[in-house]
This record gives structure tokens, sequence and C-alpha cells, in this order.
């Protein structure tokens, strides 16, 4: 239960935003948001704090390469570039049109080493 | 940190900043992004992002989004927002945009710190942002004792400015000279008659004298290296002027020492001489076939453990070959600084190159930097059949034979190429747990990335393709049978260190001057193929042959044949080595008045 409350007061203070020129008027969202954080959150912020999220995000960029996954994706970009014209496309456009294909391709051995390395990670936490 | 090399040049073509960046630019004068710099955190492994406060977690203001979508911050208020490509799912980094006054439309990634226009939907680059990102990288991966600059590159490296190419004519006395001195070549007219005499100029079968085809067929290659063959062609190795020299320093030497066989040795063993004799030979228009006995058995007296009638492996032969003739020619003591600048011989001017190895600590950043110089690349063939099968049913659909340029659907289609495996030679390498290196920043040996890529390009580029598979389990080694494919011309540009580090920080456009402001960038580093040595057969007990392009005609020279092939029969080939020479040859002011 403390380690609940420790990582919401660490969450809160978040959320104070440092002074700049035009703020914004405070958001909305920090006033709805007084209740549990979900256990997503939670393990999200974990995650980033202790460094692992940027180890595992590069150890999926290296295991995307390895597997053709990134030269694919790409291949489907390049297609798509050419077909509606370099000045026609969008950031978006490309993340929308890879999104499908990319999400299944995925290889099942790199979502079961990712998996693995988040559970081995949590179980670290955890103590 | 991107691995994959980025095959076009970033410096060609600036994407015109849309109408809501450029009322940016125009509305916050000179430094637009300066509050941003304060913001820049540059996370271990290089990469940049964007922390108001360095332990932040970022989260959208609106929604507390903070692990499904991108974030994005808003230049202007620094208010974070979610952002999400799918119509349907909410972006409210577009809604800040226009919920707002205007001028809030520029946002920046927070994890890539890349600009994004959240009116346009669509990612926009600045050069003054992208130089305040890079400098930032660079300063990271620097600090802790400066180790992309502890150790220095190499010297010499830029001390001769570049001339431009003088063509030279000879003057009347050196007409004189010439004429007086020398006797023209005649074609000989074989038995062939006319077919023969079609050929051209240096094609000369070598005899195999047992199990010799590994010499012959490296020989025939140095035979036909451009800068090679005119070195010796052009006299620069005199053999009768080097063996008077060895003479009368031998001379000298055995009033001192009375061990005969060594003075002996001395006498002869001159493997440049040996080369000046033969190139005398292959190009003086005789056709019968040469045997090269003479340099057999000095290249024997090199290489003892070597010297037998049983076959030899061609690379092995190729490398203490060039040894040979260093050795005897290079007086240099500085052995590895002037093997990477090939002051020391011509084995090392035509060949040397350097390496550059990068070890970055996987948890501070510092990275720790070597350079050393080779005469020839090994590449590793790749492990599986080409990448096919690790993707299972998900196999291309998109032709192989599409795009020229595109190398990338190859490889999704299972075959081997050249660039293939020089992209596979300098991309990140993962040091595993087993390996970990001693880093000086954090004291502790920690898991470590390691890249490789080139500092100087030689001359002529041997690529040697490691054929040969050894098996722990078995104890024993096999031949790796498959087919690689090698381009005719090849561009070098994404292989070196400048273009590795410049993929190493990311798409930015930013001329990167960074630590290698060596002038070589600007200068070409495309190369033509001129020889390629196959070998088929089995791990120990196989034949190689040569082919050879020669004014655009490839020729095929299996030891005392020689015959003209058309080039689908060179490209189908199995090869072991590849030679590529440099398009454009630079030169340098000479330093000496009359090179010797």
């Amino acid at each position: 239960m403390s380690m609940f409350l420790k990582i919401y007061k660490k969450q809160f203070s978040c959320y104070q935003m440092r002074p700049s020129v035009n703020r914004p008027p405070t958001p909305d969202a920090r006033l709805d948001r007084e209740k549990e954080p979900s256990v997503l959150e939670i393990i999200n912020i974990k995650l980033i704090e202790s460094g692992e999220k940027e180890r595992l995000m590069e150890l999926l960029r290296e295991r995307l390469i390895e597997c053709g996954w990134k030269d694919e994706m790409k291949a489907l970009c390049r297609a798509f570039v050419k077909k509606k014209g370099r000045n026609n496309v969008t950031v978006d456009d490309l993340v929308h049109v890879i999104m499908p294909k990319g999400r299944a391709s995925i290889p099942d051995s790199v979502k079961a080493e990712l998996l693995q390395r988040i559970r081995t990670f949590l179980v670290s936490a955890a103590v | 940190m991107s691995s994959k090399i980025n095959h076009h040049r970033i410096n060609g073509q600036i994407p015109q900043p849309c109408p809501h960046l450029a009322e940016y630019r125009t509305r916050n004068g000179s430094k637009p992004f300066r509050a941003l710099q304060e913001c820049l955190r540059v996370k271990p492994l290089g990469r940049a992002a964007i922390r108001r406060d360095p332990s932040e977690v970022p989260r959208c203001g609106a929604c507390g989004e903070a692990a499904r979508s991108r974030l994005y911050a808003c230049v202007t208020c620094a208010a974070v927002s979610c952002h999400s490509s799918d119509s349907p799912s909410p972006s409210h980094a577009a809604a800040h945009a226009v919920s707002m006054p205007p001028g809030h439309e520029i946002a920046v990634d927070v994890d890539r710190a890349e600009l994004f226009c959240c009116a346009c939907r669509d990612q926009v680059y600045d050069r003054d942002f992208d130089a305040a990102v890079v400098v930032a990288q660079t300063t990271a991966s620097t600090l802790g004792g400066g180790s992309i600059r502890s150790s220095p590159p190499p010297e010499n490296l830029r001390k001769r400015r570049r001339v431009d190419y003088r063509p030279w004519t000879p003057d009347l006395r050196e007409r004189v000279l010439m004429t007086r001195n020398s006797s023209p070549l005649q074609r000989t007219e074989g038995a062939d008659g006319a077919n023969l005499s079609n050929l051209p100029w240096g094609l000369r079968g070598l005899n195999n004298l047992g199990n010799t085809c590994f010499m012959n067929s490296v020989l025939q290659a140095l035979l036909h290296t451009p800068p090679l063959r005119n070195y010796f062609l052009s006299d620069r190795h005199n053999r009768y002027y080097c063996q008077q020299k060895n003479n009368a320093s031998n001379a000298s030497k055995r009033n001192a020492a009375s061990n005969d066989s060594n003075s002996n040795k001395n006498l002869r063993l001159c493997l440049a001489c040996d080369m000046d004799a033969m190139f005398s030979a292959v190009f003086s228009g005789d056709r019968t076939p040469y045997s090269p006995a003479k340099f057999l058995y000095s290249w024997w007296q090199h290489a003892a453990n070597l010297a037998s009638y049983e076959q030899q492996d061609a690379h092995e032969f190729f490398i203490s070959m060039l040894d040979g003739i260093h050795e005897k020619m290079g007086k240099d003591k500085r052995k590895t600084q002037s093997q990477g600048n090939g002051e020391c011989c011509i084995a090392h001017r035509v060949f040397s190159g350097i390496l550059r190895s990068d070890v970055m600590c996987m948890a501070c950043g510092f990275t720790s930097t070597t350079y050393d110089p080779c005469v020839d690349i090994s590449l590793d063939l790749e492990p599986n059949q080409g990448v096919s099968t690790k993707m299972g049913s998900t196999k291309s659909h998109h032709s192989c034979n599409g795009e020229a340029d595109s190398m990338n659907s190859s490889q999704n289609c299972g075959t081997s190429t050249l660039m293939g495996c020089l992209d596979r030679f300098t991309r990140p390498e993962r040091l595993g747990s087993d390996q970990k290196f001693f880093c000086q920043q954090c004291q502790v040996r920690q898991e470590s990335l390691k890249q490789m890529s080139i500092r100087k390009l030689p001359l002529v580029s041997c690529f040697h393709i490691k054929r040969f598979e050894h098996s722990s389990i078995r104890n024993m080694s096999r031949k790796v049978d498959r087919y690689l494919q090698f381009p005719f011309s090849l561009d070098m540009a994404p292989y070196l260190s400048s273009s590795i580090l410049r993929s190493r920080f990311g798409n930015r456009i930013f001329s990167f001057d960074g630590d290698e402001p060596d002038a070589s960038n600007e200068l070409s580093s495309e190369f033509e193929l001129f020889a390629v040595v196959t070998h088929t057969g089995k791990l120990d007990a196989g034949h190689y042959v040569t082919y050879l392009r020669l004014s655009n005609q490839w020729y095929k020279c299996d030891d005392a044949w020689i015959t003209q092939v058309n080039e689908n029969i060179v490209r189908a080939a199995q090869g072991y080595m590849m030679f590529y020479v440099q398009k454009m040859l630079y030169y340098k002011a000479s330093e000496k008045p009359t090179p010797s």
C-alpha cells in the first residue's frame, strides 16, 4: 500500500509545470484524476524511472531490425509515398498505413522476449 | 539510436517549412527554440528527448495519457498533449493548436526531439533546432574525458594538401632517355593467331605448380590492381637496383656475421622484386602461360608454415604476401601509423584503410573509440537463409526485381548481398553479458554496444567473405556455399565513420562536422569492381578461379587458361574475394622532390 502512495504522490508532483510565457489555463484533467492510478500507469512510471523502458526500447529496435521488420515497414512507406507523391504525404498518413501490418507482423519471439524482460523487471522492482 | 544506415544524403534537400513553422520563426526571431534547448536531455544511449525536469514522466495535459500515444510539447507554452495518427482516437495536440490563439501549432515530440506541426499533422524540419539537438548529443557523448576525442584520429591524414592532377608529358631530354633505354614490346601471334592478339595487355595464364591455384588466383587479381600495376610497370621498384642494394648491404653484414644461410636468404628474398619480374613477364606481350616458380619459392621462404604443396587459402596467401612486401620494403618503425597512411610500402599504400571502432557503455553512454589499419574487410555471411524465415508467412509480397536501389527488398527475399554484409558489419552490435566492457566512466564492466565504421577508405578495397562455419558441437568446419550478390559499382559512403555517426544521431538536417572535419568526406567514395576470386568445391578440396574486368570486358583466369566470358557468368559466381578500386584518384602534394 505504501508503495502505491509513494508513487501517487510522485505522480502528482509531475503535474507542476515550470512557469513559462503564455502558459495556458491549468488543465482540468488534474481535478478529474483524484483516483487510484491504474496498474498500467504504475508499471509505466516504474519502467521510466529506472531507465528500463529506454533499454527495452533499444532492445526492441534491435530485434525489429534483425528480423527485417523495419525494412518491411520502410518498403511499405516507400511504396505509399511513391503512389501518393512525395509532397502529399504526412507522417500521420504513413503511421496510419503501416500500423495494421506493423502490429500484426511482429514476430512472436520478439513479443515473448520483451514480456519476459518486463516480468523479470517487475519481480525485481517489487521487492 | 538509428542503426540502419540512411542511404540517401540528408544534405541534399531541405524540406520547405510549412506556413505555421515559417510564421513561428518570423515571430520568434533569431533564437526561436531557445527555451527548448534547456529542456534537451540526452539519454544514455544517445537519443535526445525533451524534458522540463530530468525525472519528469510526461503525460497529456488533457487526458493524462502517458504510454499509448506519442506526446508532443507545444513550443510556445510547453503544454504536453497526446497525438494519435488514427482519426478516431483523440489528438489533443491538434485540439490544442486549434483551441489556442495562433502560434501554438508547432510542437516537439518529447521522446524523439523532433518538430511536429499539429495543424498540418506532419513532421517539420528546422536547421537551427536540429543543430541544437546534435550539439547536445555530441556534448553528452563526449562527457567524461572527451571520449570521442580520447584516441586522436591518425595523424598525417590531412597533412599534405590536395593538388590537382597534372598530366605528365616528357620533355625532349626525357624523351631521349626513354627511347634510348627501352625497346618496344611486340605483340606475339600465338597459335590462335587473331584470337590471342585481341586480348588486352597483361592477360597471361599462370601455370599451376601443384595445388597453387590459391596463389594464381590472387596473383591475377594483383597483376591487374590498377595502382599496383602502375607502380611496378613504371619501374618504381626496380629488381636489379634492389638486388644491388641488397648485395652491398649484405657484403658488409657478411663481414660482421658468419651466418651464411641468413645472408643468402637476404640476397634472394624480396617479394617485391619477384612481383616486378612477374609484372614484366606478364605484360611483355608473351601469351604463353607463365610459371611463377620463383615467386612461390620466395613466398615459401617468407611464410614457412605454409610452404607445402597442399591446398592453401587464397585470403591467407593474400595477407601473407602483403606482409612479405611490407617486411622487405617498410623501414618505418611506427608500424600502425604508417600502415594507415600507406607510407611504409606499396602494399599498404594500395590496400590499407583505417577502421574505426566505437564501444558505447549502455549504462552511461560513454564511448571509447579506437582506430586500426586494415588491408581488407572480412565479412560474415548472414547466419540464416536471409531474413525470410524469421518473418514467417508475412514474407514480402512486393517484387524483388523492383527498385534497383532498394536492397532492402532483396534482403526480404532471402538473397545475401555485399551491401547487406557491409550493413551488418557496421551495425551496432550488442556485446553480451559475457563480454562486458570496462567503462572508464562507470569504472565497472558494463554491457556495451560496439559499432564499426570506416575512417579512411583504401585505394583498393578487398572484401573477403567468410565462407566457413565452425560448429563447436561437432568440432569441425564447413564451407558455406550460399550465393552472395555483389555489385559492379559500389558506393562506400554509408559505411564511412561520418555517415555512421550522422545516422547514430537520427534523421537531422545538420551538416555534421562533428569530429570528422576531414576533407575526405567530400571526396568520392565510389568504387568499381575489377577482380573476383571465386571458389568452388569443399573446404579442404576445391579450386580457385579469378574473373578480371578489363575495359568492361570480363575474363576468366583459370590457372593457365584465359577466356573471355559474359558478365552474367561473373554475377552468378560464388564470390570469395572481391576487389574494388576507387573511381577517382586524388593527388596530394609530394613531400619529396622525386619519389624513389
